[in-house]
């Protein structure tokens, strides 16, 4: 398309998209001024989530009166800005247990099954190239040298909600509609990720430090003062701690491998 | 009271000085939601959510620059985080089992007006999300180029070659998939792509 027919389209843009007939603007002013007046913290909670919620809320709520229960539930693990709540304590699994297998990919994380999860990067905000990814966050952006001919990530995305979260994924060459793995950077601040119950947790180590090993599926919680978002998560995480910078690696490559690739982080080239 | 003073008194905890302020944007900010989502309920969520958060957070805010950009950026990766998050499905299967439909006009009753408009969000949807933010700001918000690489955080040169190529991406899937909006009506040129 050439300058002349590029002006000549976008002014048919412009022309056509304001016939598209909107619903009604609603009364938002008044919903707003309404909730800071009730002096309740926000939250990111949509109506529809709410009944969802309630049948948790009850179910937690009959948990909660058995002493038991109770006592397991508090119970949680901390790794970083990472929470890892459990039902009741978890064993420490042997290296080589059985992954259970799980069934609802809803992440960019590789999944056991064979549903593409390309769809979903489409839809992940904040997508750059690793170098603008570098200039917008203020903590380097080191990158796993291990497996040698891994490379540099196929996609990067950078989620700016308070803490700058950057989000790395490779592609996983012998079948480019699924993820290899991802790994995401979280700055100490604002982000609070919790976990609630993963099929399994493994305590571990990444470079002589405490580490936790997660087997989907569960729910994750991303929340700040003001902001709370849950997502089911499918696959395999490790998660760890380096100068003040959580790391979570998302594959479904074997423990023995995931932390190769965590202790092969260094400053990219 | 110009929109910086505003600003700064609701920083300091004035409502009421926000007020007028939400008032002001709500439209633009109800509507970047609704075209990312495509839905008015979950529209209306993020909007409320977007006010709050940016009322939370105002404080940090350079009342040099305009409030609008601001605003939309929240309200774009909300509207983005939402796509991702269950909730999704779940409002999904609310519209699949709504007893009234979202409008009680038939798209074959509107105006043929509306209905190119309608057929061109349905082309703008099929373009990938980054794509289709830097359309909806661009065209359908009718930011300017400044504005819109205020939103986005990119180089208004960035705007341009972005716009450029979502656009020659654009007119492809048009051509191909949309021809209401390719082929002249009878005794009417000029207005179709």
């Amino acid at each position: 398309m050439n300058e002349l027919q590029q002006e000549l389209f976008e002014k048919q843009l412009l022309s056509l998209s304001k016939g598209l007939d909107y619903p009604r603007t609603p009364g938002i002013a008044g919903s707003v001024m309404a909730r800071l007046h009730g002096a309740t913290p926000p939250r990111f909670i949509s109506r529809r989530l709410v009944w969802s919620l309630t049948i948790i809320l009850i179910l937690f709520s009959s948990l909660m009166l058995i002493p038991p229960a109770r006592a397991a539930i508090i119970e949680f693990i901390q790794i970083g800005v990472v929470r890892i709540f459990r039902a009741e304590p978890t064993p420490l699994a042997p290296p080589n247990q059985e992954i259970p297998t799980t069934t609802v990919p809803m992440t960019a994380t590789p999944a056991p099954t064979s549903q593409p999860l390309i769809p979903l990067l489409e839809k992940l905000a904040g997508e750059m190239t690793l170098e603008e990814a570098q200039n917008a966050v203020n903590y380097p952006i080191l990158l796993p040298s291990y497996p040698p001919d891994l490379g540099k990530p196929d996609r990067v995305f950078v989620q700016d909600a308070e803490g700058k979260m950057t989000i790395l994924v490779w592609i996983d060459p012998q079948k480019p509609t699924q993820v290899l793995m991802s790994l995401h950077l979280i700055p100490p601040g604002s982000w609070a990720i919790d976990k609630f119950d993963p099929a399994l947790v493994q305590e571990t180590r990444v470079n002589g430090q405490r580490a936790i090993w997660a087997v989907g599926p569960y729910p994750l919680r991303l929340r700040n003062d003001d902001f709370e978002y849950m997502r089911l998560i499918d696959g395999h995480v490790l998660i760890w701690k380096e100068n003040d910078i959580t790391y979570r690696l998302e594959t479904d490559l074997p423990l023995e491998e995931a932390i190769k690739i965590a202790e092969s982080l260094e400053p990219a080239r | 009271m110009d929109e910086a003073t505003l600003i700064r008194h609701a920083a300091n905890g004035d409502a009421t000085a926000w007020e007028p302020l939400v008032l002001a944007h709500q439209e633009a900010v109800f509507r970047l939601s609704y075209l990312l989502l495509g839905d008015p309920d979950d529209a209306e969520d993020i909007a409320q959510e977007t006010f709050l958060r940016a009322w939370y957070h105002l404080k940090r805010f350079d009342t040099t620059r305009p409030l609008r950009p601001w605003l939309l950026i929240i309200a774009s990766n909300l509207a983005s985080n939402r796509r991702r998050s269950a909730g999704r499905y779940l409002s999904a299967l609310t519209r699949a089992f709504r007893n009234e439909p979202v409008s009680s006009t038939s798209i074959e009753e509107k105006s043929t007006r509306h209905l190119e408009a309608s057929q061109l969000w349905k082309a703008v949807q099929t373009l990938s999300v980054p794509d289709q933010q830097i359309v909806y700001l661009r065209y359908f918000l009718d930011l300017s180029v400044a504005e819109t690489a205020e939103v986005l955080r990119i180089a208004e040169g960035t705007v341009k070659s972005r716009l450029s190529r979502a656009l020659d991406r654009l007119r492809g899937i048009i051509q191909q998939d949309f021809p209401v909006l390719v082929e002249p009506r009878d005794g009417q040129e000029g207005n179709n792509v």
